[in-house]
């Protein structure tokens, strides 16, 4: 057995052990997977694993490092470039990926990517006609 | 300030470029000389090709402690980077089929599932699932 595999081990042991809070986290990691596009808070998500918001917040942030709030975010944003890139409009985009605000989806994604969602796309959009031509 | 490249340090830049485009399938993106049969030589993901670029450079070759430090990672089984993948269980089984020797096996740790294997060109590169 390598030195890392006795790390895995004990990360296991220390990190890993509690089976219960696992499953839960996992069950809210998947259900944000599949349902990231409907309007989703942290009552929607405790009771659905029966547990407290609050102890779930805790949860989730301890095994993925995020909240949920911040990994649907990121999901969104994902899922809005892949639908951009695709040539949807702004408009649909922002309602096809769950946010309810075409000004809080336009804030936020510049915020994270660092450009508007019309800049992005047009960038992207052109890109792939350059490759095209060239 | 942006991050754009990952460095990894390699053996041979040719062999490195064969193992990492053929068998785990980066496309290549950059490739200039930079004297003495160097390269700088990068890769992108095929499905994200405007993401970071992955820097396979020599320094094992004309860097005494980066050899040092590489072989001990190696040695001791520690991954130099990791790669994320939709499933790993498949992609174990995809580069198994490439004779690609893993040094773990497809191990859940709680809410990630890893494995890890050898890139021929003196690392061990840790695949990710998050589930």
């Amino acid at each position: 057995m390598t030195f890392y595999e006795k790390e895995l081990d004990r990360i296991r042991d220390v990190v890993y052990s509690n089976e219960g809070q696992i499953n839960t986290v996992i069950g809210i990691r998947n259900y944000i997977e599949n349902n990231y596009d409907v309007d989703l808070n942290l009552d929607v998500l405790s009771h659905m694993q029966y547990v407290s918001k609050y102890h779930l917040l805790r949860l989730f942030k301890k095994y993925y490092g995020q909240t949920p709030r911040q990994y649907l975010i990121d999901k969104r944003i994902e899922k809005a470039k892949e639908h951009l890139v695709n040539d949807m409009s702004v408009t649909e985009t922002c309602f096809a990926v769950g946010f309810e605000s075409l000004g809080s989806f336009s804030t936020l994604f510049k915020r994270k990517i660092g450009k508007s969602p019309a800049k992005f796309q047009k960038e992207q959009l052109s890109r792939s006609k350059i490759d095209r031509e060239f | 300030m942006k991050v754009t490249l990952i460095s990894i340090p390699v053996r041979d830049q040719e062999k490195a470029l064969q193992f990492y485009t053929e068998k785990l399938g980066f496309l290549k993106k950059k490739d200039l000389p930079l004297g003495g049969g160097n390269r700088w030589l990068t890769l992108v993901s095929k499905d994200w090709q405007d993401g970071p670029e992955l820097l396979l450079e020599p320094a094992p070759l004309h860097f005494e402690p980066s050899k040092v430090f590489q072989d001990a990672l190696m040695e001791a089984g520690y991954p130099w980077t990791q790669f994320d993948v939709d499933d790993v269980q498949s992609e174990y089984d995809r580069l198994i089929n490439l004779d690609v020797e893993f040094s773990v096996k497809p191990t859940e740790m709680g809410t990630v599932k890893v494995a890890v294997f050898n890139d021929t060109c003196g690392n061990n590169i840790q695949l990710v699932e998050e589930l």
